[in-house]
């Protein structure tokens, strides 16, 4: 699952060197772009498109992969953005639809590169020197850390749950069960939550968070 | 349930960001003073679950599925401030890695899911709390009245700001907002359902999980360090009323163009008429002003169904849930009040 996601985090490509601040603020700035053009002005929103375009080709992200991506992406979208000229009875608001369909599909797009571009821990260390509070950062932190297990652990019980179901369940047993699944997650989580704890009182923790300067450690 | 870049306008998203910054900042500040060690990883663990749990999907009809939201359970284990820290770091997760919701629309999107749902979901789950002597029933209860209120509060507070992103002369509101109240009316049952369901599980498998969210208000008994005070009742009265006169408007906005001259004129008087920087061209559309004559019966139809039904099959899961709990509490009703 975290492959798929930011599966050409770790590339060696032009982008990829870039400074991370460079990152930030170029999606920053193609979003900004993406979302301010207006939409009737047909070549400078293509021009926003080719430049993300561009952007892609150049991190090296292959175009069947954001193709794929964008599969997925597509069919909320479009339900969003078609429930406007279809409460309109279809007389109305269409503009409204190509607009949110277009920035929507840019900004995607954009959000994707900066993604593959940029691994989280660089995403982290920028957001640090943005001077986030650190709180946040080592919250987010074990958030992250944590997302996979408990991911992992959710699919551990789906897998069970499956196992024990001989008979397709009726909706409102479907629902019980899914609600029991997160309640029995929460527990679980909550559990580990305090085992990892006992884990980092062992290993000294004060409540402070404390993070390796990376710039001084690519020192010679 | 996201908003994408491009829905609302960049004035909106900079005007809702703001908010979103301002509340999550208190948040943080509050959580800083509760910092015990223990805080920050319960915190981070409580926002990879609600991430987590946001994967089980809830079949609604037959390719139609919904999902948690979790702002009232984050804010129910953890308490409202790391309840909100974890639903906004959720909610970058999930633009950073998945690009679900835009970059510019998180602000809108920490507003309704994050504050409206861990604070204005505690307050209303404590509101509702106080009229049940048996604190593990208001537990349930209260959350599930909770996430439906939050929801449509949030709905409204969606009505509110889609009005003030684009020109009337592109679409009739009244319509967009009957779907959107009729939709997340069918949203925040389920939200209810699984919350209500989900707390209630864990009352009856593991109930100090949810009472411990006292310990974190409460000094610890180690260190001495003293949590963060209680919050005042007349602020959690406030919010709460808040909240609930949101959800009421909610049922209100399919019938907000008939009040747009008068949103007008006040935009009009605070010198921001030209609050549209969405380059739209106005006229385009303009000719197209008759619609068929069914919507207008279905509109009326649909919002007292949705407003109607929802609060009836809202109450109706509360008193279910409610009994169905084992009738011994355990004594550890003081708790539960902060």
């Amino acid at each position: 699952m975290s492959d798929f996601l930011d599966r050409f985090g770790r590339g060696q490509s032009m982008c990829h060197r870039w400074p991370p601040f460079a990152k930030l603020f170029a999606a920053i700035a193609m979003i900004l772009a993406a979302t301010c053009v207006p939409i009737t002005h047909g070549p400078l929103v293509g021009i926003v498109a080719c430049v993300i375009f561009f952007a892609h080709t150049l991190a090296r992200i292959p175009l069947a992969y954001v193709g794929r991506r964008l599969l997925f992406f597509w069919p909320t979208l479009f339900l969003m953005a078609i429930s406007l000229p279809l409460s309109q009875a279809g007389q109305k608001g269409w503009l409204l639809f190509v607009t949110i369909l277009v920035r929507g599909t840019l900004s995607f797009s954009t959000a994707l590169w900066l993604v593959n571009v940029m691994p989280f821990d660089q995403l982290l260390a920028t957001l640090r020197r943005l001077r986030v509070p650190d709180v946040l950062l080592a919250i987010l932190s074990l958030m992250y850390r944590f997302l996979f297990v408990l991911w992992d652990e959710l699919d551990r019980m789906r897998t069970a749950r499956s196992a024990r179901l001989f008979r397709k369940p009726s909706l409102w047993e479907t629902w019980r069960s899914a609600a029991h699944l997160v309640g029995r997650l929460l527990i679980r989580a909550l559990d580990r939550a305090d085992r990892i704890h006992g884990a980092m009182l062992a290993r000294g923790w004060d409540g402070r968070s404390r993070w390796i300067d990376q710039s001084r450690e690519d020192r010679p | 349930m996201h908003i994408q870049d491009g829905v609302l306008s960049p004035v909106v998203c900079a005007a809702t960001g703001a908010i979103s910054l301002g509340a999550v900042s208190y948040s943080v500040h509050r959580l800083k003073q509760s910092v015990g060690d223990r805080t920050i990883p319960l915190t981070g663990m409580m926002a990879a679950l609600v991430f987590a749990g946001q994967m089980v999907n809830f079949p609604i009809g037959a390719p139609v599925s919904g999902h948690l939201l979790g702002g009232v359970l984050a804010a129910t284990v953890v308490g409202p401030w790391a309840g909100c820290v974890a639903m906004t770091l959720v909610l970058f997760v999930q633009w950073a890695l998945f690009s679900d919701g835009g970059l510019f629309a998180l602000g809108a999107n920490v507003l309704h899911m994050a504050v409206i749902g861990a604070w204005g979901g505690h307050a209303v789950r404590m509101f509702v709390q106080r009229f049940f002597g048996d604190c593990r029933k208001g537990i349930v209860i209260g959350s599930v009245v909770a996430a439906w209120a939050t929801v449509m509060a949030a709905a409204a507070l969606f009505c509110l700001e889609f009005r003030l992103s684009w020109p009337p002369s592109e679409i009739d509101f009244s319509k967009v907002f009957t779907l959107m109240v009729s939709f997340h009316s069918l949203i925040g049952l389920g939200e209810a359902l699984i919350t209500g369901v989900a707390i209630s599980f864990v009352l009856n498998q593991r109930p100090e999980l949810i009472w411990r969210m006292g310990t974190l208000a409460r000094p610890d008994e180690e260190t001495g360090r003293s949590a963060h005070p209680p919050i005042a009742t007349i602020t959690r009265t406030l919010v709460a009323g808040l909240v609930i006169a949101l959800a009421i408007a909610a049922f209100l906005s399919p019938f907000a163009s008939s009040f747009d001259d008068g949103l007008e004129a006040v935009l009009g008087k605070l010198g921001i008429e030209n609050f549209n920087l969405t380059g739209s061209v106005p006229g385009l559309l303009e000719d197209y002003d008759k619609v068929p004559v069914p919507v207008a019966a279905w509109q009326s139809i649909a919002v007292s169904f949705a407003g109607i039904g929802g609060t009836l099959a809202v109450f109706a899961l509360a008193w279910l849930l409610g009994k169905a709990l084992p009738a011994a509490p355990p004594q550890l009703s003081e708790a539960a009040g902060e």
